[in-house]
């Protein structure tokens, strides 16, 4: 992975912020802080960053309006993983109008925050921009089923909700942002959990069945999720953005 | 009063207000108003009787004289004749028994003696089985010595069909009046209860009109002031609850962080342990504290199969024991987040106290059944309702070196409240424990 990548830390916890540059440091990455929107937005003007880990929760402005503004303003979206807490405003806030790449809840385990800024760094690299959702978009449609990108579950032809866990809903995300295009299995690891499988990591095809499970969809004569053999796997439907009534 | 009479009141004697207090004054009004029918009745008896006397004594008089100056022979042709609607003429024997000696029989001797001398009236006797009842005869004699009976029976002074249908009709009025005169006393109470009923901390309550009567506007005031207390003092707690927990995730989140920097394996291991304490009571206070509002989440249409096994998947990856028996669920509508939360408390309960669990879906006719059953040590029958109380730990030395917070049973509690259901704890066959959260068919 690119050594250089430069991660901008915006939180107002100045020891969380310190503790996250000396980890990811070590990670191999460039990190530069901001405490607050102002800070965020000169260290943005200064220099080019490959993603932002944000603190929903920041005096002034906060993480959610940021996110939204930055969405809104840049041809070439920086993408954003959202740190947040345990509390009824983010619950709020993740089930409804979530802009960001992916979030993380506080407080969470160091390594799983690299995993989560590779995943996301993978993932905007490998998609070309055209494909990327609009940002009015909160949902994605294929055959029977819709996507709902900001609540993060499925709906079907009924509207009954059909619950995913996150690691459905990333694996499903990646398929649907990669629609007609063959996936192998360490492709959709790096690009949903963010790292590298070996061959007896079987953690992808279990989550694939899942998957079709929740899709309704049979391994032999599948609609939307198919095998190709030795390969790995294909989003055989077509996908468009939708906006979803709420 | 017999005891079996008294049970007999018991029972007939109405259960509401509504029912006691129309019953007293019904009946005090029928009762005052049967005195007064009652009154007039008898005086109206006594008049008739008054008025008999002014003329019966003539009227006799005339007949007998009418009698004597008859032929024997033709004096049962013109008896009829001689009738009149309380009283008529035979011919007969002189009497053998029972004299009258009432005042009114003395009464009609008398008034008989004054029309036509003493020396005709023989004796008043009580009528006997062949006359109209409470009748009496007059024994009498003629010029010529024979003699002649007069059967006086009590005019009839009863009441008409007309005079039923008015009393009818005012008894229908009373017991109309009093009820809508008692339901109009009792509806504040009424209002007073229904709003007592539906006291909801989760929800803003309405307020009770503090309009009407003064008695009535008062306690309408009194309690809008108790319930406003106590939706303040609810919010407070559960404020504090999650206020604590909210502001401790900070240090917590800048430990892990640490903890995460640490190269002394052993010692991190330890931290991330105690960490994990830590986190998990402050995960479950600030769930307590949002599970009073779980009723504000929108209820959708559901597919329980995916919830549940996504769920029990998430176990699974994460290491746990966590069967999901049922494959086939039916879809429901309900509060997703609350009923995943509520179930994984169920799980983590389970694997807390018995290291595995159970999961499964029954159908039943009262509703769908999520079942979590364990093979733990199982919590005493006595103790069942206890344990859904918040920070209520069993007194178990196992309980504390599990680290249990003792909110997860209570969270569970509330939440299924919340969803319109009941949590049932029950002991499971061949031990452990079987805890059932019965939802509302949708």
């Amino acid at each position: 992975m690119d050594a250089t990548d430069h991660i901008l830390v915006v939180d107002d916890d100045a020891d969380i912020r310190s503790l996250l540059t000396e980890y990811l440091h070590r990670q191999g990455l460039r990190v530069s802080v901001a405490a607050d929107a102002r800070q965020m937005r000169a260290v943005l003007a200064a220099g080019r960053i490959d993603l932002i880990v944000l603190d929903l929760m920041l005096p002034g402005e906060d993480g959610l309006s940021l996110c939204r503004d930055l969405r809104s303003r840049d041809v070439d979206p920086i993408p954003v993983l959202m740190l947040t807490a345990r509390n009824e405003e983010s619950d709020r806030i993740l089930g409804l109008e979530m802009g960001a790449d992916d979030y993380l809840t506080k407080p969470f385990a160091a390594r799983e925050l690299l995993a989560r800024i590779r995943a996301i760094l993978r993932r905007a690299r490998m998609l070309p921009p055209n494909l990327r959702a609009k940002e009015s978009a909160d949902g994605l449609a294929f055959g029977d089923w819709r996507l709902d990108t900001k609540a993060r579950h499925l709906l079907d032809a009924q509207g009954t909700m059909v619950a995913l866990t996150g690691a459905e809903y990333r694996l499903l995300r990646v398929l649907l942002d990669h629609p007609q295009r063959v996936l192998s299995r360490d492709q959709l690891l790096e690009l949903t959990q963010g790292r590298e499988g070996d061959v007896f990591d079987r953690s992808i095809d279990l989550l694939i069945s899942r998957l079709r499970q929740r899709l309704h969809d049979e391994a032999r004569e599948s609609r939307y999720i198919k095998t190709v053999r030795n390969e790995g796997y294909v989003l055989s439907a077509d996908v468009r953005p939708i906006e979803l009534a709420r | 009063m017999s005891r079996r009479a008294g049970s007999l009141l018991a029972r007939a004697w109405p259960k509401s207000l509504i029912g006691r207090i129309a019953s007293i004054l019904f009946l005090a009004l029928v009762a005052a108003h049967a005195l007064t029918l009652l009154w007039l009745l008898g005086g109206r008896a006594e008049l008739g009787r008054s008025i008999m006397f002014d003329y019966i004594g003539p009227d006799v008089a005339s007949a007998i004289a009418t009698l004597d100056r008859l032929p024997p022979s033709e004096r049962v042709d013109w008896l009829p004749r001689l009738a009149r609607p309380n009283y008529r003429y035979r011919l007969a024997e002189p009497p053998t028994a029972a004299i009258d000696s009432s005042a009114l029989g003395r009464k009609i001797v008398e008034s008989l003696s004054q029309a036509i001398g003493p020396s005709r009236v023989v004796a008043v006797q009580m009528a006997g089985e062949r006359y109209a009842p409470n009748a009496r005869v007059v024994h009498l004699r003629l010029a010529d010595g024979s003699p002649v009976a007069l059967e006086l029976w009590p005019v009839d002074v009863g009441i008409s069909m007309a005079t039923a249908g008015v009393v009818l009709a005012q008894f229908a009025l009373f017991a109309t009046a009093a009820w809508y005169c008692v339901k109009l006393a009792t509806r504040p109470l009424t209002l007073l209860a229904e709003a007592a009923d539906a006291l909801d901390p989760d929800r803003p309550a309405a307020a009770l009109a503090e309009s009407g009567p003064i008695e009535v506007s008062r306690a309408a005031r009194a309690f809008n002031a108790m319930q406003q207390r106590i939706s303040v003092h609810l919010a407070e707690r559960a404020h504090i609850l999650a206020a604590v927990s909210h502001d401790l995730q900070t240090p917590i989140t800048r430990m892990r962080l640490r903890a995460d920097l640490l190269d002394d394996g052993e010692l991190r291991a330890k931290l991330l342990g105690d960490l994990a304490q830590m986190q998990a009571l402050v995960e479950e206070g600030i769930a307590y504290a949002r599970s009073a509002h779980a009723g504000l989440e929108e209820p959708r249409r559901v597919d329980l199969q995916a919830l549940l096994d996504g769920l029990v998947c998430d176990y699974v990856d994460a290491g746990g024991a966590v069967t999901l028996l049922a494959t086939t669920m039916p879809a429901l509508t309900t509060r997703p987040q609350s009923l995943r939360r509520l179930t994984q408390n169920l799980i983590d309960n389970a694997i807390k106290f018995a290291g595995a669990a159970e999961v499964t879906v029954v159908e039943t006719s009262e509703g769908i059944e999520i079942v979590v059953r364990d093979r733990g040590p199982g919590i005493p029958e006595e103790q069942h309702r206890a344990v859904l109380q918040p920070f209520h730990r069993l007194e178990d030395s196992r309980n504390r070196t599990s680290g249990g917070t003792g909110l997860g049973l209570a969270i569970a509690d509330q939440l299924a409240r919340a969803l319109g259901g009941k949590l049932n704890l029950a002991e499971r066959e061949g031990g452990g424990l079987e805890v059932s959260l019965l939802l509302p068919r949708a």
